[in-house]
């Protein structure tokens, strides 16, 4: 018999809720401490048309996100 | 019977851009590009970023920068394909996978990071996924700076592939 687990809506996660992504948070500061943020906000204006990483698809973050960590790497910082 | 070399790399110089010898939407980013005035020319690469490739000022040794941006219709991305593109955040740095196209490619980014645009032509071959393809290309290569006060550069490479033969 399935047991009848009681808990409050404070405690549900629905599992279709993506996690929050802080991946771009963490690069952000890398870019910023590389005196990279021109580039950074750049990109993000010219190529994706938005001024924060929040307002784009998860797709569209991952692939500007990948864009950045390389841009990290070309400069050596 | 015209023969021709196997490996040609030429500066053709960007009079030839001028003279109408271009491809051109290159051209077309070409007179955009030099139209602008300094301090705003990275915003005149808007409309052309699908066909460029992006990468840094750092040449520590002879070969080109690393590459962090390549174009949805890069000509580097058309030869190499999109998982060399859009490599895992783990991988490192990016280059392009001939290391002699590599090479033979580093006086043109040398000219563009001393401040004058590299247009040149090569013909060459390379070898992608043990296949041996032949390939002629044009190249444009500008050094940017991303604003006015900005202690350092990055390069804007357009390429066009005019032949692409692969040797049976």
């Amino acid at each position: 018999m399935p047991q009848n687990i009681q808990f409050t809506l404070g405690d549900y996660l629905p599992e279709h809720v993506q996690p929050e992504c802080s991946e771009h948070v963490n690069l952000k500061d890398a870019v910023d401490a590389a005196d990279l943020t021109e580039m950074w906000n750049m990109i993000l204006t010219l190529d994706y048309s938005v001024a924060d990483p929040e307002e784009l698809s998860p797709e569209r973050r991952d692939e500007f996100l990948n864009v950045m960590s390389l841009l990290l790497k070309a400069f050596d910082r | 019977m015209l023969t021709r070399p196997e490996k040609t790399f030429t500066e053709l110089g960007t009079k030839a851009i001028e003279q109408g010898l271009a491809d051109p939407v290159l051209s077309s980013f070409y007179d955009c590009f030099m139209s602008a005035q300094s301090g705003e020319q990275h915003l005149r690469l808007k409309p052309f970023l699908p066909f460029l490739s992006l990468c840094s000022d750092k040449m520590p040794s002879h070969v080109p920068p690393p590459i962090f941006y390549v174009g949805s219709e890069c000509s580097q991305r058309q030869l190499f394909g999109d998982d060399w593109a859009s490599p895992s955040a783990t991988a490192a740095a990016l280059t392009t996978p001939d290391h002699d196209l590599e090479q033979a490619s580093t006086a043109g980014y040398r000219t563009a990071l001393l401040g004058k645009p590299y247009y040149g032509y090569a013909r060459t071959s390379v070898t992608i996924d043990n296949n041996v393809i032949d390939i002629a290309f044009e190249r444009l290569i500008v050094a940017v700076r991303p604003s006015i006060q900005s202690n350092y550069r990055f390069c804007a490479y357009f390429g066009v592939i005019q032949d692409f033969q692969r040797r049976l």
